[in-house]
């Protein structure tokens, strides 16, 4: 084909797009509204999803003291985990160190200077941390044997894994709305742009026929379409980019 | 030129063609006539391969074009020219653009376009009002229009569906005067009219045609039905 014939053909593509604005602009601005509703889905499900992981990532287990647990019952305890294979470290904090600690976390606020050396109630703890987060679960369930259930007052895990299988929840949930979301307006943007292309070719039905009649080569005939449709997704295309930004 | 061997178009229930045999010479001018629904129509469709018969075989320039492939077609349609009663010129292109696009749709070249395009329209006696739109002429200017976008292609067959339907009886002869013209040029021409004094006149081979066959076939006929 030669190129003059590229140049008429695009021209006549155009042109339809032209002669039926109203219509090309509701087609465009449906399969914008299309690409938006993916993209922002995509952008909340990669939002929600990244803190879950990082969090998954540096959780940890807390093992709380009751005070009457003997610091020879903790290091005794301390031991036994230390010398499991999927624990990677576990560290000691003192009454002395957890308020400390707090101090810091509260800086600047009133609830800092509540507590005192002198009556500190924040209890001892051992902090674990496994060699990968998925593991997490059967040290726990190691801790949570009943032989140390005397010395212990509260273990942190379980508090975590609800946020953790709650925010999970969530991401999955948004995933799942998002693609229905998007596969129902994926839908309708479809039905749209192929009605306004029916319209397309009735309006301008005369024209195909004179057209054929004149042995007009089939590129001429079905390519302007073919571009009054690209024109339709180049600029949803934008303007969904635009819009997202 | 033309060969009609056994040709059928059936319709649902209605038998518009009922096994036609016809043989049509080159530079032959021909006129097709017929009541209402005797099968003309059908005929032509079937002769620019708008629509395919049920049977038969169309033989033009040693070619079926019952088997023409969709591929094959527009090629085809560029060798057959065709005139319509209701002219089918589009409302919002000039003169000009009304024939010149029959070229552009066919990868003709600008150069090639504006060196045939006032030679055609001159042959039809238009090339005063190329800057015209359809609706700004006569009923017979736009036939004119019509039969010049219809020959752009250098046809070898000109058919022309009641091309004088639409006009008044001056307009009318001076179709039929430029359709005569254009056959002496050496293009076969197949009319089909109901105009009787236009068939009475020019003493040309006449085709009858009565429910789906062809009734008579006479040279130098007159219309009779």
């Amino acid at each position: 084909m030669k190129w003059e014939s590229s140049y008429r053909i695009i021209k006549l593509g155009l042109t339809n797009f032209w002669r039926n604005r109203w219509l090309s602009f509701a087609a465009t601005l449906i399969m914008t509204l299309t690409l938006l509703i993916i993209s922002t889905f995509v952008i909340l499900t990669l939002v929600i999803g990244k803190p879950t992981t990082s969090i998954r990532d540096r959780m940890d287990i807390s093992v709380y003291f009751q005070d009457s647990a003997s610091i020879e019952q903790i290091v005794g305890l301390q031991r036994q985990i230390a010398a499991r294979a999927d624990v990677k470290e576990v560290k000691y904090i003192s009454t002395e160190e957890a308020l400390e600690k707090f101090k810091t976390q509260q800086q600047g606020k009133k609830v800092a200077d509540l507590i005192n050396p002198e009556e500190n109630p924040l209890p001892r703890s051992l902090e674990i941390k496994a060699m990968v987060a998925e593991e997490l679960d059967t040290i726990n369930q190691f801790i949570s044997q009943n032989q140390f259930q005397p010395i212990i007052h509260n273990i942190s895990y379980q508090d975590n894994k609800k946020i953790i299988e709650r925010l999970i929840a969530i991401t999955s949930f948004i995933k799942e709305v998002g693609w229905l979301m998007s596969g129902v307006f994926v839908l309708i943007s479809i039905l749209v742009i192929m009605n306004t292309l029916r319209l397309t070719i009735f309006t301008r039905k005369d024209e195909i026929e004179i057209m054929r009649l004149v042995g007009a080569s089939d590129a001429f005939v079905r390519l302007p379409f073919v571009i009054e449709g690209l024109l339709y997704g180049i600029l949803a295309t934008f303007l969904a980019i635009g819009l997202v930004w | 030129m033309i060969e009609i061997i056994g040709l059928s178009k059936q319709y649902a229930s209605i038998q518009a063609l009922d096994n036609i045999n016809l043989k049509i010479d080159r530079g032959e001018f021909v006129f097709l006539v017929g009541p209402s629904g005797a099968g003309k129509s059908t005929l032509i469709k079937l002769l620019v391969c708008e629509e395919r018969p049920t049977s038969g075989k169309i033989i033009v320039a040693d070619r079926n074009i019952v088997k023409l492939s969709l591929k094959e077609l527009p090629y085809y349609r560029r060798k057959v020219g065709v005139v319509f009663q209701d002219f089918k010129l589009l409302p919002q292109k000039t003169v000009w653009e009304n024939v010149a696009f029959a070229l552009e749709v066919c990868d003709v070249s600008q150069a090639e376009i504006n060196d045939k395009v006032p030679k055609i329209l001159d042959l039809v006696g238009m090339l005063k009002r190329r800057a015209n739109l359809p609706h700004e002429l006569s009923g017979g200017e736009r036939q004119r229009v019509s039969i010049a976008r219809a020959l752009i292609h250098h046809p070898k067959i000109l058919i022309a569906d009641e091309p004088t339907g639409n006009l008044d009886p001056v307009n009318a002869w001076e179709i039929v005067d430029l359709l005569e013209r254009i056959n002496r040029m050496g293009t076969t021409v197949i009319f089909a009219t109901h105009n009787k004094s236009i068939v009475d006149r020019l003493k040309r081979r006449v085709i009858l045609m009565k429910n789906g066959k062809v009734v008579s076939d006479r040279v130098k006929g007159g219309y009779a039905i």
